[in-house]
């Protein structure tokens, strides 16, 4: 359904009359404030807020993280009761992976897929906007169970019948990140459903489900995007490695969320509707959740991982003054990394015996996983090797990654021997080892993204000598920090335990360690206020001001809401970087002329779609809490979601046609700034 | 139910619409989601072949649950279904939209009738004793055939709002042709899922004697 009045071409649209849907429905049209915000398509704006919202929970996970470090630091401590232990470990490790990594992972997807790809949106704009609010809906759901915690702790739900009925009035989650069956489950015959656990369990169950409807959404979106809006002679092994692992990411999530949220939705009936998947007294299998979860939870290790490794093989070869030594192999390692990341989920299983031939099995799969990832660390070294390397902010942060992710991934092959396993299992050498991983890795990778493209987000350079400092205390502190564990771990201290006694030998090194988690902390929290200074009041900075290869780089920054002027064409990987200092590598379609280039109309629908799984979000657990007429906010919310959907598909796409400089006479600009 | 950005502008690289390919990814997604049910449901039947006890105590075989007649009939129908749909997309091609809404309106038909059917075996079963409480079998069969229930029901829907859609005389051309022919593509993949699932789920109890999990007992009168 097109609206041709909104086919003119305007150079600013608030001088369209009002777009109105079908049903009458008035469509938002400011592009400044927080109406524009909150209705916004534009996947740079989309981009932004993910990255807002994911270092906010960041900042949450890391005062998570910094408690439970507190009540370590001495033996037989009482900072916190054990049972506000086990939710805060369990949120830490919920909001690290799913409010922290992996939005702030699609923060960049949104941001650059588009401009690396050379497109001026992503396929789907309003599905774009529909993933980030049920992201930040789900995030909040899962959250809110801290605030029904405190009033429990305060004593405000005393009076009510419901509460009195609970057993367990745990109401933040505290099942650990994976929550195990049973624990995580019920027992008893005939659907009485006994659980073992409070009310936090249902949130988490279900604002796991939401983020996983969020990141399924954008991940259809980003394959579709990659797929089919790249550029004329934008060939798949042209793609820039970034675009390339956010690709593999993408798959992945879109064949592993399924298994998750399965198991999800059994876990939910067996807790709210007394069905047996994993009630060990009608004999339900409680591995069977293991399985399930790690089905899901080995690729999302790789969900995490990929996304820092293309930011890395982005910096690398910008700082280096080469381009990245064996990008095909490279991008065939991210896919073999993906591919056998579906084959090697029992090696967390270990110690539940499998059998000797499945154990054996997962245990070779487990190492021929790391052949891949070394390839991918030499062909970075390769890159670097004999480049004129720029020590900046992000080659520092870079180059950290590869070192402290290498260091997690020898613990990680140690992990693949079985016999080692089971002596590691649950102790504090593997917590040792997903830190460098996770934080090494990951962490330092989108740090070195943040300020790599921090310049090209908002056209402003971030202070450097704090970067550098807060990149110090970064990598020093979380040293300090995991480093000791490996240590601690193979001395015997188990995970997941609120405290331990005096005259273990473990005192020294766990105090050093919470000396390195505060450090880590001031690092981290110095980087972000860095950021977010940078963001409104940095210094300005030209629109290549590192030299840049990909074809963001080439546009102004901040980008202009069309991205191109004129469609770019380009002959050759890396087009951008040969056509600044070489032959010409980067053509342009013809621009719209007069007819301006085609832009989609903002909307409420996916805001509207995905408020109905806030009343869902908290419906649920209050179901679970026999709160009466619970259910009414599920049905209601389901309502929302259903109406949100249905006015999102009359309304149609919209667009309107806006005039770039180019096609209105004022010259796009060109230059490729000093460096 | 209307075009994309990119209907009036370049088209794509791969030369298939978005729409169509993330239809195609959706549906990728979710072979994993059923994968992920039916192994459930087959690891739960190995382990406990001998099926579930009802509310008086009696151990019940599933093969005296099932009536495998009706249930044939109800996949049938469902076939039937999917060939009606594939008429309503060939018809949206050649522009007959009132070929579409005749089609179209079989498919719904047989869709309901398909999930009354479902709702009859539910109702059935139950009151022969089988609940989702009482067994790992319910927990499993209702949660399985119910998703799949809930597949046929968003289709239903979707479809039912596609025909009244139609008198609006906003659904044609290209666009409204490829709108059907994702709804078809969507069909036809539950269709196909229910196949899998009436074998996995309904025939393999009937090979043998005791059907392929055997009855996890010593040889008993059933």
């Amino acid at each position: 359904m097109s609206h041709d009045s909104h086919h003119a071409p305007v150079a600013c649209k608030t001088e369209l009359a009002p777009e109105r849907s079908d049903l009458g429905l008035i469509r938002p049209d400011r592009t400044t404030g927080w109406l524009d915000w909150l209705t916004t398509v534009d996947h740079k704006k989309i981009g932004i807020l993910y990255g807002a919202f994911a270092m906010f929970y960041f900042l949450v996970g890391g005062v998570e993280a910094l408690a439970i470090r507190t009540q370590l630091a001495r033996p037989d401590n009482d900072f916190v009761t054990a049972r506000m232990y086990n939710q805060l470990f369990t949120m830490h490790g919920t909001t690290m992976i799913f409010l922290g990594v992996m939005p702030l992972s699609a923060a960049f997807f949104n941001f650059l897929v588009p401009l690396q790809i050379g497109a001026r949106d992503v396929a789907f704009p309003r599905l774009n906007a529909f993933s980030l609010w049920t992201f930040v809906f789900g995030a909040f759901v899962l959250n809110a169970s801290w605030f029904f915690e405190f009033a429990h702790l305060a004593g405000w739900f005393n009076s009510f019948e419901w509460h009195k009925a609970l057993v367990y009035t745990d109401f933040a989650p505290a099942n650990g990140w994976f929550s195990y069956a049973p624990l995580s489950g019920t027992f008893g015959q005939n659907g009485q459903a006994l659980r073992f656990t409070g009310v936090g369990t249902d949130f988490w169950i279900i604002g796991i489900q939401v983020l996983g409807i969020a990141s399924l959404a954008a991940s259809f979106n980003f394959i579709c995007t990659i797929i089919n809006m790249r550029a004329k002679g934008m060939t798949m092994m042209r793609l820039p490695v970034f675009t390339w692992m956010t690709l593999i990411t993408a798959v992945l999530i879109i064949l592993a969320f399924p298994a998750i949220t399965v198991a999800l939705i059994e876990l939910m009936f067996d807790r709210t509707f007394g069905a047996n998947f994993f009630n060990p007294s009608a004999g339900g299998q409680p591995v069977l959740w293991q399985h399930l979860f790690w089905i899901f939870g080995h690729p999302e290790v790789y969900i995490l991982v990929l996304p820092a490794m293309g930011i890395v093989s982005e910096v690398l070869p910008t700082f280096s003054g080469k381009s990245l030594f064996g990008y095909p192999i490279i991008v065939f390692s991210g896919a073999v990394i993906g591919f056998l990341g579906f084959a090697v989920w029992s090696h967390h299983m270990f110690t539940t015996g499998l059998g000797p031939v499945p154990t054996a099995a997962f245990s070779l799969l487990t190492m021929a996983i790391a052949v891949p990832t070394g390839v991918k660390i030499f062909n970075w070294l390769g890159t670097i090797w004999g480049g004129r390397i720029r020590f900046t902010p992000p080659m520092v942060l870079a180059l950290g990654f590869i070192w402290m992710f290498m260091c997690g991934g020898f613990s990680g092959v140690m992990h693949s021997a079985a016999p080692a396993d089971s002596q590691q299992q649950d102790s504090y050498f593997v917590i040792a080892h997903f830190h460098y991983v996770l934080l090494g890795g990951v962490l330092l990778g989108l740090m070195a993204g943040l300020y790599f493209w921090f310049p090209k987000i908002f056209g402003r350079m971030p202070n450097a000598p704090i970067a550098y400092i807060a990149s110090g205390l970064v990598i020093l502190g979380f040293n300090v920090a995991f480093g000791p564990m490996h240590y601690l771990g193979l001395a015997g201290q188990p995970r997941r335990t609120h405290t331990y006694h005096a005259g273990n030998g473990w005192e020294q090194w766990n105090y050093v360690a919470t000396i390195g988690a505060y450090i880590l902390g001031i690092g981290v929290a110095l980087a972000f206020v860095n950021l977010v200074w940078t963001a409104f009041r940095g210094k300005k900075c030209s629109n290549d001001p590192w030299d840049g290869r990909t074809l963001e780089w080439s546009l102004p920054s901040p980008v202009p809401e069309y991205n191109f002027a004129q469609a770019p064409i380009v002959a050759t990987r890396d087009a951008f970087f040969e056509d600044k200092h070489g032959s010409k590598r980067i053509g342009s379609e013809p621009d719209g002329g007069e007819a301006g280039v085609h832009m989609p109309s903002q909307s409420w629908m996916p805001l509207v779609a995905s408020a109905g799984f806030l009343f869902i979000g908290f419906g649920m657990p209050m179901m679970a809490m026999g709160v009466p007429h619970a259910g009414w906010m599920v049905i209601g919310g389901l309502g929302v979601l259903f109406l949100g959907i249905w006015l999102w598909a009359l309304e149609g796409p919209g667009g309107y046609m806006l005039k770039t400089p180019a096609a209105s006479g004022t010259p796009v600009p060109t230059e490729t700034a000093a460096r | 139910m209307s075009d994309t950005a990119a209907a009036h502008e370049a088209p794509t690289s791969t030369g298939i619409e978005h729409k169509k390919l993330i239809m195609w990814l959706f549906l990728a997604s979710d072979c994993m989601f059923f994968g992920t049910l039916i192994s459930t449901h087959l690891l739960y039947r190995k382990l406990f072949p001998a099926g579930f006890t009802d509310a008086e105590g009696h151990q019940r075989f599933i093969q005296n649950l099932f009536n495998i007649e009706l249930t044939s009939f109800s996949t049938f129908i469902l076939l039937m279904s999917s060939f009606l749909m594939a008429l309503a997309v060939s018809a949206m091609h050649k522009g007959q939209i009132k070929s579409f809404r005749r089609n179209v309106l079989g498919v719904i038909f047989f869709g309901l009738i398909f999930l009354g059917c479902q709702v009859y075996e539910f109702t059935h079963f139950y009151h022969e004793g089988l609940t989702i409480q009482n067994s790992v079998l319910g927990s499993t069969f209702y949660v399985l055939t119910g998703t799949h229930g809930t597949h046929v029901a968003i289709g239903i829907l979707w479809l039912i709002m596609m025909y009244f859609y139609s008198f609006t005389g906003k659904l044609g051309g290209h666009v409204g042709a490829l709108d059907v022919e994702i709804a078809g593509l969507y069909w036809h993949f539950v269709d196909i899922v229910w196949i899998i699932i009436f074998t996995a789920v309904y025939l393999v109890e009937y090979l043998g004697p005791n059907g392929i999990w055997g009855t996890g007992l010593p040889a008993v009168a059933q």
